[in-house]
Formats: structure tokens, C-alpha cells, sequence
């Protein structure tokens, strides 16, 4: 019978394939994801040597030197000399030779066959593929690079170790090396010095100030310009506010009907977060305050300004009058909103993705994504004192304002008795007197509240058929169910409150104390760690160079781009965390290096090669934000009021004209002006802003009312010059921090003698205003 | 420009901008176009007449003379939780008459959009998710309930790009600027964002916020200007060029011109007595007109809200109100038609009518109707759909879409369709994922496609 001999044989050789694939699993695809895919994957920008070992294809093919693989024969493959450190010059990887006994598994892997499963999964198409399991698992997934412990890295070797000042810059000139590029010259010092003080405090620096500096050929001139704008409070109101993106802050809820008014004193949160930037309160322990302030060793009443973070979340209208199903799929969203901010702009990881089904791509199930947002359906948001009160005072004024914030929510939106049920009419009735009761009993009291969360159980009431409860439990916590597909109506099995399992090798342990907040922040800077670094340093390179190195800042899953710099980023995470999570250590690191201070002037060769500017041969060039736009702009007519903290006034006011930071903030109806220069709309987080130029804009600044009254202020501010020449000049100085060139000099005086032909006097205002909307004043070189 | 050409200028006159540059300009616009269609459309461009608050289908164009034969009764079939309290059925006391080639049943409220109803593609059967404003008006304006996806008008813009660089592709006419939150562009790029208008205005400087520079004229305003791209473009010297700088200049010029277009183009006085007259003089009527204006200078979107707050949320008085209400949203409405058909427009024009919801056939308050998201009343004109039909339907009473249903997402997949859009292809990269409109629904409906 030949068939079942052949059967047979078959079955042999499966078996035999089975212990390969497994030898691969266990001992070659380790190494190649961890090791090797950070330079060498499909999913880099420009993988290095133009190898990729993500896949069999890529090794067959190699790079430019020439296949690395050729299976059967390790000693004709290529990337067993790199690996023994045989040749001269390829030595891989270059940070150190693995250890002779991985070595060897390569060896014994590419001497049987080389076999390697992922040939067969990169053919698949296993996105299309709905409710399968997930895209990697989580054994397979936390191998992935961003999951690894942060290591210091060696720095490379470079063609011209001159250039390099701080340790970034050589991983900055090697990648430049490796694409034959080179770094621009340094910025000439007034550049350097506008840039500094844009980048750390959001306004640029006064004439005599840039003088100073331009003059000062001290050696460390540079390093005291850079501390000392870190000790300035100017830098919290510039820093605070992006971290209030990532945050997704604003003042109201999307919507703002009756039951999601808005909370009174947002801004204690954004005035908390400026004065944690300015004291440099460790990243670490700034995220947990976020999470648990009042549950962490050494809190002061102040602190419970942190707990805005959770406590000012968007929260989404839920009118009583609709079904258990409804509400309870509002809650739902609350509860998604806090899980997609808090992963994506913390861990830059999509959990939200799994809250219908396995994550497809990223190694987190749906049972991860619902262990979190139990720990969100565990707080609910409740004003909370900010100075010291003993504890059952505390509390009782926390249990007042949120049952007056309650009842008159519900009040609000039951109030027209017409539109409900008549067993309900007398119950409604009877809330009036009630709140009015409690708006008087409070109402003499002022303590200072902030917004923050309790940790209350929050569950949806529907059993009387008319309206709609929600039913919060103070001191017990929500263990949600999976919502099968994401419908709250097809509840499956309940998940205890835990951490994302990827994380957690020994078993994700249930959260134990109360809803579980601070432990889920200790296991975000714990055992997520070293991701949340990467992604916190990635951000803040981002803030100073415009770009970042992966460019995708809230997502570093393999949906994600890889980094440009893989071993700069690593470096930079790891120095980061033994630095003690300082991000003034960050701010210098980064800044006193040679890659920052370069100039930004384009190079038309550099320009085609690299066009984005990816190996970062020149600083980016950049438009102001609006924050900064619309503070140079005050600062130059002399207006801008420095007054720090309190209550938001709108952007447009002028009187005081405080800092833009200080601005109203609302999720649904954002300024006008704000909407105009790209804000965020903080209804969810947003990983960058964008940079739109419109003509809407312009007319803005040609036109509105505000614009021409800072030209008028700035031009008042020099009219007591009776000289053209020196009025020219202290406008100049004023408006663009320099003195006016010849030709400057020659265009003003010919503007304004034109003008005065027409119109019979200098229009002086109208002058100041054209510099006000000059390009020289909204960018930065 | 620079600084020779500024002096020049400066001797010679107004820089004024001819038509040849404009007519550059938006040569290179279309140069510009993103992705674009991945079919040939059948439609350019989108009107939607918005009737916020959710009018009463079985008023208007879905008789049901059942719910007089059981006025006042509440059979179990109607017995469908609504957002508020509610009673028995409640007949329309409007008369239905069929109309047109088609013999579609109109209500006497509506004798204008009766008299055209050969062209409209009236859906009989629509139905949403939520029962309540704010949540239902999120769904059918970005396809989703919460305020953070983009909308409709965001998708198109992103989809299409713009025809006219002067103008915004995405433009909504609202009497009263409720919030932007229903016409953001999400997490698509802010250049897709509506640009509001408020059409209560007929002045075009009352109407768009800072078109007009209180203190100087036209040739002033353009001196300053020169003298300002002097200066930038000195800078631009100095510093080198950069696509951010040239942008800004640019952008400077177009605004400049913005002025001047927007006055013409959004001045609906301009039109002939006669056609004013057509559509009628009220701010809905202004809209429309504007609408088709705008239209012809190659906007791609239009949303035209009829009316403040939510002016067919009738919870009372419901029969008086529609009096009211009707003849002018009838009367604009069916002239916007006509208007586009004669000029050839209707048929790379699609116009879309209709509320977040319908409304319930049981009364509320007595002589009031709640909120219904079972089953409404919608129409199509134009943009390649089928005219005189009217599809799908509703139970005995109006209540509950029971025949060839249509969710909003049905709707959303179509009108992407019309402008040559598949609307499972049309996609953005946002949070780890592709969003499309219609999340994961969404069906074209072919049967209504021409």
C-alpha cells in the first residue's frame, strides 16, 4: 500500500518540521525581534544596509551586502560572520556580540534548513480576518522592542567625532554617515538664542536680552542661557500645555446639557500641571499624583488638584429618560475615552481598539481592555477640597457638591414634568427644594474645590421602566463584564480590574485597593515603564525638533512607525530613567547637543535626498503655535500681563491680556480663534497637533479688530520718539527683537511717505501692524 | 513679490489681482486635488437641507390614514419606549394627494416640493440609533453618536479636495453658530473643518467674521499687504525657503482676494429679482439660494440648516406649527431644484433633506409628537438618484421602518457612492486604526441610483 506509507511519511516530516518551527519560536525569533528588527524590519523607515529579518524573504534576499541567508550552509551565510563578529567591519549587532550560545543557535538553525514559519503568515491576509484571535500573542508580543527593558547604549562609532557635544549626537551623526549626509552649521547665536526661548518658555527673547547673549562669548554662555530659562516660570506655562494636549484638558464636556455642566474649577488642574512642570516633579511620580495624589505617601491638600486628570475627563450627556441599554452604552464611552487617553497618551498603545475584539494587531485582548475600564467604572468624577479639613469634613463637603451637582443635573433634565412619567413628577418636584437646600447650606462655604474622582462604583439602574438611574456605590468597585462585540446588552464574563497581561510574564494580578487607580498608575511607570519612557522622551523630542522619532507619538504598537534612531531613543529613555524621570535633565540633554543647535536653512541636495528631514541634517524650521503666536505678538506691543494661575478669561480678551495658556478651554465650542490655529478639540486625546495655513487665518490678522489693536498699542509704545529713524528702530526691536537693516530702513520710509501723500499723515498703527503679522514674528528658525 | 516689485507698485498704482492670476491659481488648486474618486461620479457636489429638531414624517410625506380609524388608542405595536411620556395615536389633519408622473402621496403643506416630485427620491423607511437630539444629530452628521468622529462634509472635503482655493470646500450656513462640534473635521487634517456662515445675514460682511478690514479700503489694504510680502519675502531670503513660509504668503494673497470673491459670491442680492422671488426672501430661502451659488463656484459640500436650535421639534402644537413652518422650507426647497435643473447643475448636485429623527405617531402633551428613531422620512434629489420614487415604508401607524430599511450609514455608504466613493475604501489612519464613515456598516442603496 503506498498511500499510508506516504501518509506516514508525511506525518514524519510534519513532526519533524513541528520541533524546527518550535526551535525557531523559541530560540531564533527572540533575537531577531528584540535584537535585530529595531534597524532591520519592514516596518522601519529605511532599514539599515537595506536588510529586513522580519521575514525569510528578507533574509534570502539580504541587503546590500549580499544575502545574509543561505540555508543549509551557515558558514556560506552572511549573517553568521556579522554574528561572530568574523568580519572586520560587520559586526552585528554593533552594541556587542550576542552570546556564544544564541550564536550557536543560529548555527544549528540554518544548518537544518533554516526553517522558518513566518513565510506562511506573511502570505496571509489575517487583518480581513474578524473575530479571530489576536494579531501576535501575548507570549509572541511582548518581545516586541518598545515592551524591553530601557539599556544604555554604546555610543557609535562616527566619521567626525568633533561635531558631537552630548552623547544624542553621535547616533545623530552616525545615522547622517549611513546616508552620506552631513549636519548643518550651527545657528548663529541670535537664531540659537530665539530659538531657546520660544522652545522653553514660549516667547521670544527681549532685544537686550538677544544682545546680551550675542555678545557674551563666555564658553558656557549657552549651558547658563538654557538654566536659567528652565528656572523661569515662563517655562511650566509652556511646557504644562503640552502636557494638557496629551491630557486632552478642557473646561467643559462635549456637549454641556444638563447632566455634564461644566465643572467650576477646571483650572486648578492646569494650574497644578504648570507648577509640576516648573518643580520638576519627577515624570513617574507626576503621572501616579495624576491617578492617586490622595493616596500616596506625603500628600498635601494641594495635590488633589492632580486628580483633574481623571476628575475633568469629557463626560457624555446621559438623559434619564432613555433605557438601561442607552445610558449604560454612554457610561460605556465615558469608561472607552478614559482607557484610549490614558493608553494611548501614556503607553502610545490603542487598547480602545479592543473593546470589541482582540486587538488585531498589538498583543492586547478584549479581556485586558475591560480589566482597565473597570478601574475607570470603579471612580466617578466629584469636586474634592484643596486644603487641609479633617477627614469627615472633607469627605461630607465631597459627598455635598457632587449630590448638588447631581440633582441639579437631573433636576435639569426632568424638570419639564410634561415629558415624564407622572410616578415620577412628585419625586422631581421634590428635588428643587432639596438642592436650593444644599446650595444654601454650601453656598456660605468656601473652601476651595477641585475637580477630581471618588473611588465610587458606578452601575446603571434600570428597574423602574420610566427613567433611568445611576446607581454609584461608594467603596465598592466595578468589575466589568466583557461587553460581547462592545453591547453593553450581551454582557460575557466578568474581568477582575488588572493591568494590560502583556506586561505582566507571572500572571496579571488583580487590583486589590479600591478601584485600583494607583495601582494601575504604579504598573504604568513599573511594569510598563520602560514603554511609558520611550514614549514620554519621544514626545519631548518631538516638542524640540518638530518632529519626532517615531513618528507616531501615541502609538508605538506594530501598527506604528519604527523609529528613525532605534538606539538613540533607547539611549535616551534609559539615561532618561536613571536620571530620575527628570525632565529638566531631558530639556538639557537634548538642547546642549550639536543636533539642535544647528541652523535650520535648507540645503536643495539635502532637501531631495531627505526631504521630511528624517537623519536630522539640519534643524526643523517651524510655524509658532497659537500659544506662542499670540504671546510674541502681546509681549511685542507691550501688553502681555504675566499674572500666573486663577480662573480662564477668553483668548480674544485683552484686558488683562494674560498668557494664552489662561484661555477658556471648552470641548464644544472652542474658540473661534483657537479652532482657527489648529487647538486640539479636547473631547478625546490627540497625539500632535496639526499646522494648517489658511487664508481664514490671514484674514485674522489682516483684519480683526484684535490685530489692529496691537498695532495701535505698539505703536503708541513709541511715540514718544520724535525721530522716524528711531521710531523705526524701536519698533523693530520691539516687534522682531533686532535693529532694522538699511534696506528695512529705506521700505519703511518709503511706505510711510507714500501713505502720508495719500492720506496726509504716517500711519504709524498701520505700520506696527504689518510687523506684528510679519512671518519673521510666527516662525521659528 | 519683492522689494523692486513693491516699489513698483507703490508707483504704478493698484497691485490689484487680475482674473488671468485667479484663474491660475485655481488651475493649480485642481492640481492639488487628494486621493480623489475611485469611480467616475455621478455628483460633484452635496447640498443638505438640514431640518434640525426632526420633522413629522406622517405630516408631510408619509400618509397613514390608519391613525385616524385608531385616534387616540395605543395598540401594542405603538406601545415603543420614546424619550418622553406619550399617548394615543394622533392623526394628521393635513390632506394627502398623489402628484407628478409618479403619483407620490404629498401632504398639502408641501404644494411647491408636490409640484416636483417627479425629481425626488423620497426614503419612506430611514431609521437611527438614538432618541435624542444631541447623540442622533452626531450620527447623521459624522456617523457616529459621540462628537468625535468627522463629518460628513470633513470626509467629502478630505475625499475630493477643493475646486476653488479662494473659497472653503466644506461650508455650513447656519442661522445662530451652535457650536462647530457638527461640522469638525475629527481627526482628519483642520483645512477639512466647515467653515460656518451665518445666513441670516444676506450682507456678506455681516455674515463671515473679519472679511472685512474696518479701516482701510481695497487699494490701502492692498499697500500694507505689498508691504508686508515684502518684508516676508526678505525674510524668506534671509532664512531660506521653506514650504511653511511660502505657504503663509500665499495664504496672504488668497485672503486678500477672499475679500472680494466672498462679497460677490455670497451676496445672494445679486441675483435677478425674479429668482429671489422663487425661492422667497426668508433666511432659509437665502440659504438655498446662497447654497447654489456656492455650488456653481465649486464648493464641494453645503449643509444648510433650516432655522436656530431645533425648529421642527414639535413637542406641542404640532399642527400649528407646521403651518408655519412649511411654506417657506417648501417654497426654497423646491426652488433650489428647479433652480439647479434649469442651469443643468442638478444633475452633478446631490441634495439630501431631512432631520436627525423623525416623529413619534403618538401624541405627546396632546397635541404635540416625540422624538421617533424608528422609522422617518427623507428625500434625495439629483447627483445621479432616481427621481419620483418613493422607497421602503413604515408600519400601519409611521412608527417602525418595516420594508427595505435605511440606516444612516445606508445613507452615508450612498451619497459616498454618488461622489465616486467606496465607502468601505475611504479610509483615514487614525489611533492604530482605519476609520472610515461608516465604521464597519453601511450598505449603498443601488436600487435608488439612476
Amino acid at each position: 500500500m503506498r498511500l499510508p506509507a506516504l501518509l506516514v511519511a508525511a506525518a514524519a516530516v510534519a513532526a519533524a518540521q513541528t520541533a524546527e518551527i518550535e526551535f525557531f519560536e523559541r530560540r531564533i525569533r527572540p533575537i531577531l525581534v528584540g535584537t535585530c528588527e529595531a534597524c532591520h524590519s519592514s516596518r522601519v523607515a529605511e532599514p539599515m544596509g537595506g536588510l529586513v529579518v522580519d521575514s525569510r524573504d528578507g533574509l534570502l534576499a539580504g541587503g546590500a551586502s549580499g544575502p545574509a541567508l543561505v540555508p543549509g550552509s551557515p558558514d556560506a551565510s552572511l549573517i553568521m560572520r556579522a554574528l561572530g563578529y568574523l568580519d572586520p567591519v560587520l559586526k552585528m549587532p554593533p552594541t556587542g556580540r550576542l552570546p556564544d550560545r544564541v550564536v550557536e543557535d543560529f548555527r544549528t538553525w540554518i544548518s537544518a534548513g533554516a526553517v522558518d514559519p513566518r513565510e506562511a503568515l506573511t502570505s496571509d491576509a489575517p487583518a480581513a480576518d474578524e473575530g479571530s484571535g489576536p494579531g501576535t500573542s501575548i507570549e509572541e508580543g511582548r518581545r516586541w522592542w518598545a515592551f524591553q527593558p530601557l539599556k544604555e547604549r554604546v555610543a557609535p562609532v562616527v566619521s567626525d567625532p568633533d561635531w558631537t557635544l552630548r552623547k544624542i549626537d553621535s547616533f545623530v551623526l552616525a545615522g547622517l554617515d549611513r546616508h552620506e549626509l552631513q549636519p548643518s552649521p550651527g545657528a548663529d547665536r541670535r537664531t540659537l538664542a530665539r530659538r531657546a526661548y520660544l522652545d522653553l518658555t514660549g516667547l521670544p527673547p527681549a532685544y537686550e536680552e538677544l544682545e546680551n547673549f550675542a555678545r557674551d562669548d563666555a564658553p558656557d554662555a549657552y549651558p547658563q542661557l538654557i538654566d536659567g530659562l528652565l528656572r523661569s516660570a515662563r517655562y511650566g506655562e509652556r511646557w504644562g500645555r503640552y502636557w494638557l494636549d496629551v491630557a486632552r484638558w478642557a473646561e467643559d464636556h462635549p456637549t454641556s446639557e444638563a447632566t455634564n455642566r461644566p465643572f467650576a474649577f477646571a483650572w486648578r488642574y492646569r494650574d497644578w500641571v504648570i507648577e509640576a512642570f516648573n518643580k520638576d516633579i519627577p515624570f513617574d511620580r507626576f503621572v501616579r499624583m495624576q491617578f492617586a495624589a490622595d493616596l500616596m505617601p506625603g500628600f498635601m491638600p494641594s495635590d488633589m488638584r492632580a486628580l483633574g486628570y481623571l476628575g475633568n475627563s469629557p463626560v457624555y450627556h446621559k438623559d434619564r429618560r432613555l433605557s438601561r441599554d442607552v445610558i449604560e452604552t454612554i457610561a460605556s464611552d465615558d469608561w472607552d475615552e478614559r482607557v484610549d487617553a490614558v493608553t494611548r497618551g501614556l503607553l502610545g498603545l490603542t487598547v480602545a481598539c479592543a473593546r470589541c475584539h482582540d486587538h488585531k494587531f498589538d498583543p492586547i485582548t478584549t479581556e485586558d481592555y475591560y480589566g482597565l475600564a473597570g478601574v475607570f467604572a470603579s471612580v466617578w468624577p466629584a469636586n474634592r477640597p484643596v486644603v487641609r479639613l479633617d477627614a469627615e469634613r472633607a469627605a461630607w463637603l465631597t459627598r455635598q457638591h457632587e449630590r448638588l451637582y447631581r440633582l441639579k443635573g437631573v433636576y435639569g433634565n426632568l424638570q419639564d414634568l410634561d415629558t415624564v412619567a407622572e410616578e415620577l413628577h412628585a419625586g422631581i418636584v421634590a428635588m428643587k427644594p432639596e438642592f436650593e437646600a444644599l446650595e444654601h447650606e454650601l453656598g456660605p462655604d468656601e473652601t476651595p474645590m477641585t475637580p477630581a474622582v471618588v473611588d465610587w462604583g458606578v452601575w446603571v439602574d434600570g428597574s423602574t421602566p420610566t427613567v433611568t438611574r445611576m446607581d454609584l456605590r461608594p467603596g465598592q468597585p466595578r468589575d466589568l463584564p466583557v461587553f460581547v462585540r462592545g453591547n453593553v446588552a450581551n454582557p460575557g464574563k466578568i474581568v477582575r480590574r488588572r493591568f494590560l497581561s502583556v506586561f505582566e510574564p507571572g500572571g496579571a494580578a488583580p487590583f486589590e485597593h479600591g478601584s485600583g487607580r494607583l495601582e494601575l498608575a504604579e504598573k504604568i511607570v513599573g511594569e510598563a515603564g520602560p514603554l511609558a519612557a520611550r514614549v514620554w522622551v519621544n514626545r519631548v523630542w518631538g516638542w524640540h525638533f518638530g518632529r519626532h522619532l517615531v513618528r507616531t507619538p501615541s502609538d508605538f504598537g506594530t501598527q506604528g512607525q519604527m523609529p528613525t534612531h532605534p538606539e538613540l531613543l533607547e539611549d535616551l529613555a534609559a539615561r532618561f530613567v536613571q536620571n530620575g524621570w527628570s525632565l529638566k535633565w531631558l530639556h538639557r540633554e537634548i538642547m546642549l547637543s550639536a543636533a539642535y543647535r544647528q541652523s535650520s536653512r535648507a540645503n536643495e541636495a539635502y532637501q531631495s535626498a531627505d526631504p521630511t528631514n528624517l537623519w536630522i541634517w539640519r534643524m526643523n524650521p517651524r510655524r509658532l503655535d497659537v500659544e506662542a503666536w499670540r504671546d510674541s505678538i502681546l509681549q511685542a506691543s507691550g501688553e502681555l500681563n504675566l499674572a500666573m494661575g486663577g480662573p480662564s478669561a477668553e483668548v480674544d480678551s485683552d484686558d488683562p491680556a494674560r498668557r494664552t495658556v489662561y484661555s477658556k478651554i471648552s470641548r464644544g465650542r472652542l474658540h473661534p480663534i483657537l479652532q482657527l490655529y489648529d487647538f486640539p478639540v479636547a473631547t478625546q486625546h490627540s497625539p500632535v497637533r496639526q499646522v494648517t495655513t489658511t487664508p481664514l487665518q490671514q484674514l485674522f490678522v489682516l483684519n480683526s479688530g484684535w490685530m489692529q489693536a496691537r498695532g495701535r498699542s505698539l505703536s503708541d509704545s513709541v511715540a514718544a520718539l520724535s525721530d522716524r529713524d528711531a521710531r523705526i528702530e524701536a519698533l523693530y526691536r520691539r516687534a522682531l527683537g533686532r535693529d532694522p537693516t538699511d534696506g528695512d530702513i529705506a521700505l519703511a520710509k518709503a511706505y510711510l511717505d507714500e501713505r502720508e501723500a495719500q492720506i496726509g499723515r504716517e500711519p504709524w498703527d498701520e505700520y506696527a501692524h504689518t510687523l506684528l503679522s510679519a512671518n519673521e514674528l510666527s516662525f521659528l528658525n | 513679490m519683492n522689494r523692486r516689485r513693491f516699489v513698483e507698485s507703490l508707483c504704478g498704482g493698484l497691485g490689484s489681482v487680475g482674473l488671468a492670476a485667479m484663474l491660475q491659481e485655481r488651475s493649480e488648486a485642481a492640481a492639488n486635488t487628494p486621493a480623489g474618486p475611485h469611480f467616475a461620479p455621478r455628483a460633484k457636489h452635496v447640498i443638505f437641507l438640514f431640518m434640525t429638531g426632526g420633522p413629522s414624517h406622517m405630516d408631510l410625506l408619509d400618509p397613514k390614514p390608519a391613525l385616524l380609524r385608531y385616534e387616540g388608542q395605543r395598540p401594542e405595536s405603538v406601545d415603543l419606549r420614546t424619550e418622553r411620556m406619550t399617548g394615543g395615536l394622533l392623526p394628521s389633519p393635513f390632506e394627502f394627494r398623489r402628484h407628478g408622473q409618479s403619483g407620490i402621496e404629498v401632504s398639502e403643506l408641501l404644494p411647491n416640493l408636490a409640484g416636483i416630485v417627479d425629481d425626488l427620491c423620497v426614503i419612506r423607511s430611514m431609521y437611527t440609533f438614538n432618541p435624542t437630539h444631541t447623540p442622533a444629530r452626531n450620527l447623521i452628521h459624522s456617523g457616529n453618536i459621540a462628537a468625535t468622529r468627522p463629518s460628513l462634509g470633513a470626509w467629502i472635503s478630505y475625499g475630493l479636495g477643493t475646486e476653488n482655493r479662494n473659497l472653503p470646500g466644506f461650508v455650513v450656513l447656519s442661522p445662530g453658530a451652535r457650536g462647530g462640534d457638527l461640522w469638525r473635521s475629527g481627526f482628519l487634517p483642520a483645512e477639512h473643518q466647515g467653515t460656518h456662515f451665518n445666513h441670516a445675514e444676506t450682507d456678506p460682511e455681516q455674515m463671515i467674521r473679519y472679511l472685512r478690514n474696518d479701516v482701510l479700503g481695497a487699494g490701502d489694504q492692498r499697500r500694507q499687504l505689498d508691504l508686508l510680502q515684502a518684508l516676508n519675502h526678505d525674510h524668506r531670503d534671509r532664512v531660506g525657503g521653506d514650504s511653511y513660509l511660502d505657504a503663509r504668503i500665499r495664504a496672504m494673497e488668497t485672503a486678500y482676494r477672499m475679500q472680494f470673491e466672498a462679497l460677490e459670491v455670497f451676496d445672494v442680492r445679486k441675483e435677478p429679482a425674479r429668482l429671489r422671488g422663487d425661492y422667497g426672501e426668508t433666511p432659509f430661502a437665502n440659504g438655498c439660494l446662497l447654497a447654489r451659488r456656492l455650488v456653481e463656484q465649486g464648493v464641494r459640500y453645503v449643509h444648510v440648516y433650516y432655522g436656530p436650535g431645533q425648529p421642527w421639534d414639535d413637542h406641542k402644537e404640532i399642527n400649528r406649527n407646521l403651518r408655519e413652518r412649511c411654506p417657506d422650507m417648501d417654497q426654497a426647497s423646491a426652488a433650489l431644484i428647479r433652480d439647479l435643473k434649469s442651469r443643468g447643475l442638478l444633475d452633478e448636485t446631490l441634495v439630501v433633506w431631512g432631520g436627525e429623527f423623525g416623529r413619534t405617531p403618538v401624541s405627546e402633551a396632546g397635541d404635540g409628537r416625540d422624538h421617533n428613531p424608528y422609522g422617518f422620512t427623507m428625500w434625495m434629489a439629483g447627483g445621479g438618484m432616481r427621481g419620483g420614487i418613493a422607497y421602503g415604508s413604515t408600519d400601519e401607524f409611521g412608527f417602525q421602518a418595516v420594508e427595505d430599511r435605511v440606516s444612516i450609514h445606508d445613507l452615508h455608504a450612498t451619497i459616498l457612492n454618488q461622489l465616486g466613493f467606496d465607502h468601505e475604501r475611504l479610509t483615514y489612519r487614525y489611533a492604530g486604526r482605519d476609520f472610515r464613515l461608516t465604521d464597519v456598516h453601511g450598505t449603498v442603496l443601488n436600487e435608488l441610483i439612476a
